[in-house]
């Protein structure tokens, strides 16, 4: 709670509380999340503006193995009450299942040692197409000197083939003083070899489009576009009951 | 015409213990962050940035630190300062810190921002009091507070009375 004060004191107008979901243990049951309600009795407000603060909740699965996956699929409750969901895959194969198939928002990128893997174009690039976003930790690199070189490492073999698109730079933060505000946490950016003006969207409007993301992948399974077809003689008895199917769905 | 262009980088000092503030010295300050730099750029950021380097203003009742550098390696000086963890002063660390606020090209420029935020944070702070006293207190700072060309910098310190 006092990281969460601490937060709103510096300038950050929604933040994401983390539940990480390791898999190396045999029957993970993911647990609900912990509802803000229960944190605090009244959202303080954003300094500078009007609005209430947010506070989303999300899901990081570790996942070292394709079976784990399978639990994205599953209609579990718990995990449609998350706003985010993340996930961090340890091998190449699991990178590029994630980054083309699996219905996620961030795919987390390890800063805490060396990749075993290297990045290749065609899974970070169907990403990008996608919308998902790629997400580096900062504070490793604050508190020890040898995780600075491999977060500094891995971010720049990210950027060097994404070229700084879809990047998210968040705080794993577990004491209120390992934060940083988000001026900061921008010019961090040019450190991992972003520009200046991606490394300010990378703190704002990449994490504005994350939870967007999260959000229609909530509530929308799908689009549907009706469009009018001329009318032809011969459909006629057809045409009613399409249109008739389409403004049900 | 030839002449040396700085910048001037406002930071806040924001730490979890009220002594903190209190002890903050101008050489303790520019110590710790010299070494954030020399742990992050080495000793090439190190020498690039020191050229100019000096704390320029130091407020310990609102932890507000005015830092001056050359505009060439301004940037070296900015990215390092998240790596800034801890103030040592009179053999004692605290740990903490810094908040970067803006950025700019002269002190004018900067302490104008400063007046601004500093009035925002007496908002939030009339928020949060519970006494009427203290109440009234920050209400008639607020409305007394402005940038005039005699008194730019009691202008500061007027706010800084209101939010003790």
């Amino acid at each position: 709670q006092n990281i969460l004060t601490v937060c709103f004191s510096v300038g950050y107008s929604a933040v994401a509380l983390n539940h990480v979901v390791d898999f190396k243990e045999k029957k993970q049951e993911i647990s609900k999340p912990v509802s803000p309600s229960e944190l605090f009795p009244s959202l303080p407000i954003v300094q500078g503006t009007s609005k209430r603060i947010k506070v989303l909740t999300r899901l990081t699965l570790i996942v070292s193995d394709p079976s784990h996956c399978n639990l994205l699929r599953s209609t579990s409750a718990n995990i449609r009450l998350y706003d985010i969901i993340a996930v961090f895959p340890k091998t190449e194969k699991l990178f590029h299942i994630a980054c083309t198939t699996l219905d996620v928002d961030l795919v987390c990128i390890n800063v805490t040692e060396k990749l075993p893997f290297y990045f290749r174009r065609p899974p970070v690039n169907m990403a990008i197409d996608r919308g998902i976003y790629f997400e580096l930790l900062y504070t490793p690199a604050i508190k020890d000197s040898t995780m600075r070189r491999y977060t500094i490492s891995n971010a720049i073999s990210l950027m060097q083939i994404c070229k700084g698109k879809n990047i998210v730079i968040s705080s794993a933060a577990e004491r209120p003083l390992e934060l940083r505000g988000p001026y900061d946490v921008a010019n961090l950016g040019l450190l991992f070899g972003l520009s200046e003006g991606e490394a300010k969207a990378a703190v704002s409007t990449n994490c504005r489009a994350t939870m967007l993301h999260g959000e229609t992948r909530k509530s929308a399974c799908g689009v549907v576009y009706t469009v009018k077809k001329p009318r032809k003689v011969e459909e006629e008895e057809t045409v009613p009951a399409c249109k008739k199917a389409k403004t049900q769905a | 015409m030839v002449r040396f262009k700085n910048r001037y980088v406002l930071c806040e000092v924001v730490s979890e213990d009220p002594r903190c503030r209190q002890c903050i010295e101008d050489r303790a300050l520019g110590l710790a962050v010299r070494d954030a730099i020399a742990r992050v750029h080495g000793d090439y950021g190190l020498a690039c940035c020191s050229i100019s380097f000096t704390v320029k203003y130091l407020n310990a009742y609102t932890g507000t630190v005015l830092l001056r550098c050359r505009k060439d390696s301004y940037r070296l000086l900015c990215s390092a300062l998240p790596f800034v963890r801890c103030l040592e002063s009179r053999a004692q660390r605290y740990p903490c810190f810094l908040n970067t606020l803006h950025v700019g090209g002269t002190i004018r420029t900067c302490q104008k921002f400063l007046i601004q935020y500093n009035r925002t944070q007496l908002l939030r702070l009339l928020q949060n009091c519970t006494n009427e006293e203290e109440r009234q207190c920050i209400q008639k700072s607020l409305l007394s507070c402005s940038l005039t060309e005699e008194q730019s910098q009691s202008g500061d310190e007027e706010e800084d009375d209101g939010t003790e």
